[in-house]
């Protein structure tokens, strides 16, 4: 799981082009929208891509992100519950 | 109602938002010379430069200079230019669309790939809810962005704008133009592109943006005092234009201290400068800027730049005149200048600015 | 200020090619959503408006030579062009005129650039259609295909108002007198770019799209292109051309929130809106029917509804949203709405916005769901709002 996290981090930050921020800066228990990272609607669109590129997962619409999108940790257990590569 | 422009800031081939050039241009050497950037950090946080292209940095970068240097934060409208607009993402999208048969395209890419970005960024950071638009017409968008504001002003919409123009140039775009000839296959320098007898000229990028005010003060540039662009003329009908621009606005062709061109060493391109010199402009001397600043669909917001610096500054340095003779026949401070500028022969525009 | 009035329509979309196939098939309630035939997308389950013409017919249609490097966009857009400058009797141009084209378009050439991108690249040989991929070659081979028409061309690109603002700079290069007679509207066809585009911002709905619906879920896409001609009133009447109908009035503001998405309360749409009846000098109660932007999206409907009761308050005008028989036209969009905002005000009826089932919960109205014959309008509203915010109003008047 801690694995996935720093590994879902990097990721974050590259497909988002976060220049200058490292996995450290990231706490994977903070919301990744408003208050923490504060990220936005295409960002959310962004992560559904990633989340179909790296992990096979398929989101039908951009609704069910809000859940999964919750933090860092919350994606990462989405992911590994639902992988399909 | 008088229009002014109360200042202009570049980024481009030549030192960026300076007026450097003016004495000691930088020359190019190369047929792809690229943009020199100035230190984005001081306009935008990382977080907000995340999905930026270097167009749309650059086009912010250049909007906060000038109206720093300007103190005009809010102007009613914001009218861009741009030929290809941002070429990047667009790019990038397509190549991704094709690469990966239609699936897991980037939505940030797509976003960022419209014409009108950079004007909707532009009034995204500024809060401004005024007029906005952007002309996506090849080598008259500049013109065209500026022809717009123009008509507001005249009809009082407005009172102040910024106006811009934002091109540049990727490795894939320009191979793709150079399969239309548009660059100098055998560049050697930019002496080259004065009476070339071949096609082609170097590639350069703009980020140009300008600040317009219906308010005299006694920072501004010169005054914007006519714009008028048509389509395929015959030389008839320029002559015919020119007459109409110049009694309109009470002028004389022997008021016209210089006539700014868009010559960029393209033997098609430069024909019609040559045929203008001869029915419209025979005694009138006549300058250059795209050797300075390369090539490109937003070349010509150059044109209207360089005009507007020799009547700040009062003088038209040598290195501007296309014909290098003429430099002497210019004894007083320049007081109206022309600018002239067509594409493919079929867009073209007139552009009259004032001391 | 002189009234400008319009002259002159054509129009080409999904409905038909020419005003009166299109005013039939929204008399008629039928819509022009369907399966895609013509573009070569692999997400062929997306319903989209296609123009139901291939391009050898449009060439045909158009006597363009079978070989002659030209965009399906210029194909369309030169259809309803020939439409409009016979409808205003200039298809054999009156020397004595100046004539101006504004066009806008999103995508310019796409359509081809990217069945030929490799081609562009990788081969030695030049390939015509690179000329032709930016946008401004897109209204050129417009203008091109009615030799010495025009005396000044442009073209703007606003994402899906880009049309709206080409009425916007026709209306002031009129009172400036920069022309005697200006053709503006927009010209858009299909591309794989942004129908992948619109997918990635999972705004698309795979079933036909269901505008101001509690339950709607996106967009589809549609292709198409409108002009309309506009002059003073004293130049029709020189001419011996009876107007159809006063253009009265824009406005254009920018939301200025985000890139992709509207504000909540619709400022820019707001903005827009009034702008638009102040300039027109006309009260919001006197606007009778407002064919909105209503693409179908969550994020649209909700913020335009906003805005529009923000405007009209309790006394809403009828309001429908055309998108559910053309799709979303994206740049042509703003000419192809104007088009048929002046065609209901002309024979006095407010066409349906299909496929509406159930009110939104955040609205007080709903839109005309079935077709209104017979109704008399006097000044119709018609929104075009783009990525960016750039959002724009325009109000067309019966001549009284």
């Amino acid at each position: 799981m801690e694995h996935l996290i720093e590994e879902l981090k990097k990721e974050i930050i590259e497909v988002l082009n976060l220049e200058e921020m490292t996995p450290a800066d990231i706490d994977e228990n903070a919301p990744l929208f408003g208050e923490g990272l504060g990220l936005d609607s295409i960002d959310a669109l962004e992560l559904i891509v990633l989340l179909e590129k790296n992990y096979g997962i398929k989101l039908q619409n951009a609704n069910e992100g809000k859940e999964i999108f919750k933090s860092v940790r919350v994606m990462a257990e989405y992911i590994k519950e639902h992988r399909t590569k | 109602m008088s229009i002014f422009i109360q200042g202009i800031s570049q980024i481009s081939i030549q030192q960026p938002l300076s007026e450097e050039w003016f004495d000691a241009p930088v020359i190019p050497h190369t047929i792809m010379s690229p943009s020199i950037d100035p230190d984005f950090g001081k306009y935008f946080s990382p977080m907000e430069s995340r999905r930026m292209g270097v167009l749309i940095k650059r086009a912010i970068a250049t909007s906060m200079d000038v109206m720093q240097k300007t103190g005009l934060n809010m102007p009613d409208a914001i009218i861009a230019g741009t030929g290809i607009g941002c070429i990047e993402p667009t790019e990038k999208f397509l190549t991704e669309m094709i690469e990966n048969d239609e699936e897991c395209l980037p939505p940030a890419a797509f976003s960022q790939s419209t014409h009108n970005t950079i004007a909707a960024q532009m009034a995204l950071k500024l809060n401004c809810h005024g007029y906005n638009c952007t002309y996506a017409h090849r080598g008259t968008s500049f013109d065209s962005a500026l022809f717009d504001a123009f008509l507001q002003f005249k009809l009082k919409k407005i009172e102040s704008a910024l106006v811009g123009s934002y091109d540049t140039m990727t490795e894939n775009y320009f191979l793709m133009l150079s399969k239309l000839d548009y660059w100098k296959s055998d560049f050697c320098g930019i002496q080259q592109l004065r009476h070339s007898k071949s096609s082609g000229s170097i590639s350069g990028s703009c980020s140009l943006s300008m600040m317009l005010s219906s308010l005299p003060s006694p920072q501004a540039w010169c005054e914007l005092k006519d714009v008028e662009m048509f389509y395929r003329p015959t030389i008839l009908q320029i002559k015919h234009n020119l007459n109409s621009i110049l009694l309109r606005n009470e002028l004389m062709l022997s008021d016209v201290d210089a006539v700014v061109m868009g010559w960029s060493g393209d033997r098609d391109n430069d024909d019609v400068y040559y045929e203008l010199k001869e029915h419209c402009f025979k005694d009138v001397p006549l300058l250059w800027y795209k050797q300075l600043f390369g090539e490109s669909f937003s070349a010509s917001a150059f044109g209207t730049y360089v005009a507007s610096v020799c009547l700040r500054e009062g003088r038209i340095p040598k290195h501007l005149f296309f014909f290098p003779e003429d430099f002497e026949k210019v004894k007083n401070k320049p007081r109206n200048i022309l600018v002239y500028n067509h594409f493919h022969d079929r867009d073209h525009s007139l552009i009259l600015l004032s001391k | 200020m002189t009234d400008i009035v319009v002259t002159g329509l054509g129009i080409t979309s999904a409905l038909g090619v020419g005003a009166d196939d299109n005013c039939t098939r929204l008399l008629d309630g039928r819509s022009g959503i369907g399966p895609m035939h013509i573009l070569r997308s692999k997400h062929t389950h997306l319903p989209v408006g296609e123009v139901d013409c291939t391009n050898a017919e449009l060439r045909e249609m158009l006597f363009v030579e079978p070989d002659a490097a030209i965009t399906r966009a210029s194909l369309i857009g030169a259809a309803a062009m020939r439409e409009a400058l016979f409808s205003a009797g200039l298809l054999y141009k009156d020397r004595s005129l100046r004539v101006a084209l504004v066009s806008g378009t999103t995508v310019g050439g796409m359509e081809c650039s990217e069945q030929f991108y490799h081609d562009f690249l990788f081969t030695k040989e030049k390939n015509d259609y690179i000329e032709l991929h930016d946008c401004g070659s897109s209204t050129d081979m417009i203008a091109l295909a009615f030799p010495g028409q025009f005396d000044m061309v442009t073209t703007i690109s606003t994402a899906c108002s880009s049309a709206a603002n080409a009425l916007i700079l026709g209306y002031n290069m009129l009172q400036m007198n920069r022309a005697d007679v200006v053709v503006v509207g927009g010209s858009d066809c299909l591309s794989k770019f942004h129908l992948n585009g619109f997918k990635s911002l999972m705004i698309l709905d795979d079933q036909p799209c269901r505008p101001f619906d509690k339950n709607r879920n996106g967009l589809n896409l549609g292709e198409g292109a409108a002009y309309l001609v506009l002059e003073r009133e004293e130049t029709a009447r020189n001419r011996g051309i009876s107007p159809l109908c006063v253009f009265s009035g824009y406005g254009n503001r920018c939301d200025a929130f985000h890139q992709t998405a509207t504000s909540p309360d619709g400022e820019g749409a707001y903005l827009a809106m009034t702008e638009a009846l102040r300039m027109a000098g006309l009260q919001p109660s006197d606007i009778d029917y407002v064919n909105a932007h209503g693409t179908g999206t969550i994020n649209n409907d909700e913020s335009e509804g906003k805005a529009l009761m923000r405007v009209f308050g309790d006394k809403m005008p009828m309001v429908s949203s055309t998108k559910s028989y053309t799709g979303h036209t994206t740049g042509a969009s703003g000419a192809v709405e104007a088009v048929i905002s002046i065609l209901a005000l002309l024979h006095d009826f407010v066409p349906a916005n299909l496929n509406f089932s159930e009110k939104m919960d955040s609205l007080t109205f709903k839109p005309v769901s079935k077709v209104k014959i017979g109704v008399e309008l006097r000044h119709v509203l018609s929104n075009s709002f783009g990525f960016g915010g750039n959002d724009s109003s325009c109000i067309f008047s019966k001549i009284s």
